[in-house]
């Protein structure tokens, strides 16, 4: 086992180099002088732009850029605004926030998502199942920003379930954008879970498990559900990574000043510096949930542990 | 978290007068978009004590689905459209499913072939077995995992100590095999059906579990159906045979006497076709054709299409009954007389 | 960093084989009774009676799906939107190139002869959504189209090949995946200069081919394994062939299958990348950029909202249903 975690380490090391240098290659070594990129449109001196230049290293040939930036990522810096405030301290700022969103709609999702696909499952072609389909289809093709707004529109003003945006009071207010940005999830959860239910119940073993004289619900409460949900977790795992990073959209939508809504800004505000810090973030995040992701499905399988 | 189910043995007795195990005219159908598969055609069979019943037939011929019709086992769009099964007097067919339940595993058992696939690849080996004593005999675990690994050693599992917490894939196919075994063979049922145990291992140790069986089944006294298409397997350790063909039994009677004189045709065929060790170049002697789909039987007798006797019209019209030609020999032919005397 | 990265979630969804163990055998019950097609031929050739017919993976997946009501209503809305999207002309007369724009109707209610009222600008809204369904679909198939195309051929490379490019193919892909897609594609148009058809187009082109690359990768890795490609080999069919023959016709369906669900999720992605305000500019018709037009002024004028979203959806809805339909009517195993 601690094998196949080392591989996996080490094969995260060049995702992560390629996909920062992706990123920051982007950002940095467009078309356009990233002066003005970093600037915006604000008018700038000569003197004032070789500063800049210095600073950012943006004479140097943009591999040696590259490793500065590492660099400066080693030691905790993951660069700064215009204005000269860290990114990292932004960035501790706003992720309770999301976290907080992220946590609530990881909640929502799994709660429904398992059990509705658990249900369809196990009756497979019933109303229940069908009905997940027709939802989960359907969910899935309005575009979030739509349903945000459908939601925000329906259950926050007509029926004023929910307060509709700012995050004011407590937990309470962040359970419409919650549940927006869960239902998303939920789709996939919902299907995940029922597909993988209905093939592993007509594997060999569940045979062997009925042959066996044991009833149904442990046929499939603990035969069945233990190997169906391996993927489900797994793609959970993932997700809660995501969910980590931040909904921009959904950010935007419900007003939640979150990492999502951040980055937002800073694109827009040109602030090339923050976007590359806070994506890259992002990205270590994914890298981790990924290794967690592996180390999870070699605990729950273990035909995995043995290579 | 689950409740454990009735604990303890079930109180049935077999009549004076009857088998251990009867199936009586049995039938069973599956309804599939593409029209009616009729996978088991009015069959009947007979089980005693200490008997080895073998069941012999091509992939396609039914024979699986008549003993998973015994263990209830028959699930949509399948369905036992006619017949009985008796088990010590009582017809299982009449049972509630809860009743069934408690008959499969603990008096009925059934192994299966591919015990790679057919055990669950997330819980050991022990724990498997262990879950028949938990289940139906309300033991705790570790009076479970000790009775497990008794029957690990009883199987003749190696090393049965240390393997017990492993899990399936670990094995080799001899091995797991016989880890089915155990399962099978946990409660002290009164009948095992083996599917095809030894096809997916190698020769010779199809040949150790086959003994396995064999010596189990001297010990216990237990009766044991042999499902396979190995005509070999059959000849060391069957009884009586029960030869099908297209979801029909075509041919029943000793081994013995299936194997020196057979009395069907396509019986006959098998036998013909086995490559012997004495025979000295010459080319093989399959049986032309191939096995009809479960939906299309042929008319009259449903291997006249590839019987070299096939005497038209009475073959293509007539469905042959299954009658006694010799002294406790049956033979679903209607030339069977002809065919019992023709030597080899 | 996105609450909807399609391609992960859709990974799932097709059931992307992604582990390199094997998964516990999948017998179905009882599967001695099931007739093997040349034994149906025999029988029936000497019965005489009886229907031969041949079976293949899309011969029976396409008639399943005809038999699919689902199927068979989306793809007459599909021909609809691509009627529509070709032809705009037979809908409407009105130029929606803003000729007849008329500061004076603002956000006007739908009446008649302006089905759908007016927007902001003025304009005849029903000629403008109508018009925005070409962009939509254009963008769609033309970024699923190109993807396929670079993913059939590096994903076969990568899985017939195997151990080098495979490692190289797989690595790459895997540092796209780490880029959270929404906040990519933000980054990227961010930086390009004038954002048309194309350059939105590119960008999405380019983020998303190594879903489909994966995929292909794994049907040309299972196929490879397939007994009838080793029979074929030891009878001298030359690599080429073995491909296209054998493993290219049955290693597609995946591919074609995602691919088609593609369709809908690029075409979600550039309304919301719109909607957001880096996707399509001005005077580019899109969706996404009506929606967020109408966004301030949901409760006052909601038709603004609403017929954007409403094609938007059911666009999308579309292609998600016709592959979920082509996905089981493809799956031997859910028969």
């Amino acid at each position: 086992m601690g094998r196949y975690i080392a591989r996996r380490l080490l094969q995260s090391i060049p995702v992560f180099f390629g996909a920062t240098f992706i990123v920051f290659t982007m950002v940095y070594a467009l078309p356009g002088d990233p002066i003005r990129a970093l600037n915006g449109e604000r008018p700038i001196s000569d003197s004032a732009q070789a500063a800049l230049r210095e600073q950012y290293n943006l004479d140097d040939p943009l591999v040696v850029q590259y490793a500065k930036y590492l660099g400066g990522l080693a030691q905790g810096d993951f660069g700064e605004t215009f204005r000269g405030r860290p990114v990292s301290e932004i960035l501790l700022e706003k992720f309770p926030i999301t976290a907080r969103l992220a946590l609530l709609a990881f909640a929502f999702e799994i709660l429904l998502g398992l059990i509705a696909g658990v249900l369809a499952g196990l009756r497979r072609g019933s109303f229940m199942d069908n009905l997940v389909l027709v939802s989960t289809t359907v969910v899935v093709a309005i575009p979030v920003f739509v349903l945000g707004f459908v939601a925000q529109l329906v259950l926050g003003v007509k029926l004023r379930w929910f307060p509709i945006a700012g995050v004011l009071d407590g937990w309470y207010s962040y359970a419409l954008p919650a549940i927006v940005l869960g239902s998303l999830s939920l789709v996939y959860i919902a299907r995940l879970t029922r597909t993988s239910l209905v093939e592993t119940l007509k594997s060999d073993y569940i045979r062997t498990a009925e042959a066996k004289g044991l009833s149904r619900a442990r046929v499939v409460g603990r035969h069945a559900l233990r190997n169906s949900l391996i993927p489900v977790a797994t793609f959970l795992a993932v997700d809660l990574g995501a969910l980590m990073g931040g909904a921009i959209i959904t950010e935007g939508i419900f007003n939640i000043p979150g990492i999502g809504r951040e980055v937002f800004l800073a694109i827009r505000g040109q602030e090339g510096a923050v976007v590359v810090g806070i994506v890259t973030a992002g990205i270590l995040i994914f890298i981790l949930m990924n290794l967690i992701v592996d180390i999870l499905y070699g605990v729950l399988d273990p035909r995995i542990r043995v290579e | 978290m689950f409740r454990r189910q009735d604990a303890g043995v079930l109180d049935l007795e077999t009549p004076r007068d009857g088998h251990l195990l009867e199936v009586d005219d049995l039938a069973v159908e599956f309804r599939t978009d593409y029209g009616v598969v009729h996978a088991v055609n009015q069959i009947d069979y007979t089980l005693d004590p200490g008997e080895t019943l073998a069941i012999l037939g091509e992939s396609g011929s039914g024979k699986t689905v008549s003993a998973l019709a015994i263990m209830g086992l028959i699930e949509r769009p399948g369905r036992i459209s006619n017949g009985r099964i008796v088990y010590k007097g009582i017809d299982l067919l009449t049972l509630a499913d809860r009743e069934h339940r408690s008959i499969r595993g603990q008096e009925i058992a059934m192994i299966f072939q591919d015990a790679l696939s057919a055990l669950n690849p997330v819980f050991s080996v022990g724990n498997q077995i262990a879950e028949m004593f938990m289940v139906h005999r309300g033991m705790s675990k570790k009076e479970s995992m000790a009775v497990a690994l008794d029957l690990m050693d009883r199987v003749r599992i190696p090393s049965a100590k240390e393997r017990l917490h492993d899990y399936p894939h670990q094995f080799s196919g001899g091995m797991r095999q016989r880890v089915m075994i155990a399962i099978g063979l946990a409660l002290d049922p009164d009948v095992l059906i083996a599917d095809e145990p030894s096809t997916a291992l190698d020769v010779t140790v199809q040949a150790q579990i086959m003994e396995l069986l064999a010596s189990l089944q001297s010990e216990t006294q237990m009766g044991l159906i042999l499902i396979t298409h190995d005509l070999g397997v059959v000849a060391e350790v069957a009884d009586k045979v029960c030869v099908m063909y297209a979801g029909k039994i075509v041919e029943k009677g000793t081994v013995g006497d299936i194997y020196d004189r057979p009395a069907h045709p396509y019986t006959e065929r098998l036998m013909a076709s086995i490559p012997r060790i004495d025979q000295k170049g010459g080319r093989l002697d399959p049986i032309k054709g191939a096995p009809p789909s479960l939906m299309h039987i042929p008319s009259g007798c449903s291997f006249h299409p590839r019987c070299p006797r096939a005497r038209p019209p009475r073959c293509n019209e007539e469905v042959p009954e299954l009658r006694e030609v010799a002294l406790g020999r049956l033979s679903a032919c209607h030339f069977a007389e002809e065919v019992l005397s023709d030597d080899g | 960093m996105s609450e909807h990265d399609p391609r992960r979630g859709r990974d799932t969804i097709v059931e992307d084989e992604e582990e390199e163990e094997a998964r516990p055998g999948e017998g179905s019950r009882a599967t001695s009774f099931v007739p093997a097609e040349g034994a149906t031929a025999a029988a029936a050739a000497v019965e005489g009676g009886a229907s031969t017919y041949q079976a293949s993976l899309w011969g029976d997946a396409w008639r399943q799906l005809r038999k699919n009501p689902l199927f068979l209503i989306s793809g007459a809305l599909l021909v609809g939107f691509i009627v529509i999207a070709i032809a705009p002309g037979l809908f409407t007369n009105i130029d929606p190139a803003g000729a007849n724009c008329d500061l004076g109707n603002s956000v006007d209610r739908p009446s008649r002869g302006h089905l759908f009222g007016y927007d902001i600008q003025g304009c005849d809204y029903y000629t403008r959504v109508l018009y925005g369904t070409r962009v939509s679909l254009t963008i769609g198939l033309l970024v699923v189209g190109f993807d396929v195309v670079i993913a059939i051929v590096l994903g076969s490379i990568a899985g017939f090949f195997g151990r080098f490019w495979d490692g190289t193919l797989s690595r790459i892909a895997d540092i796209w995946f780490a880029l959270p897609t929404t906040l990519a594609a933000i980054v990227f148009l961010s930086v390009v200069g004038e954002r048309g058809l194309l350059q939105v187009s590119a960008v999405l082109i380019f983020l998303g081919w190594p879903t489909l690359m994966r995929l292909m990768r794994s049907s040309v890795l299972s196929g490879k394994e397939a007994d009838y490609v080793q029979a074929a080999r030891a009878l001298g069919a030359s690599n080429w062939r073995i491909l296209r023959v054998h493993i290219l016709p049955n290693g597609i369906a995946p591919v074609i299958v995602y691919a088609t669900i593609a369709v809908g999720i690029i075409i979600a992605a550039e309304a919301a990348l719109s909607f957001l305000g880096v996707g399509l500019q001005l005077p580019n018709i899109s969706w996404g950029l009506m929606i967020n037009a109408a966004q301030n002024r949901i409760l006052s004028s909601p038709h603004l909202l609403l017929f954007p979203a409403l094609f938007l959806s059911v666009l999308v809805l579309t292609f998600i249903i016709i592959g979920d339909a082509l996905r089981d009517a493809l799956d031997p195993r859910l028969r």
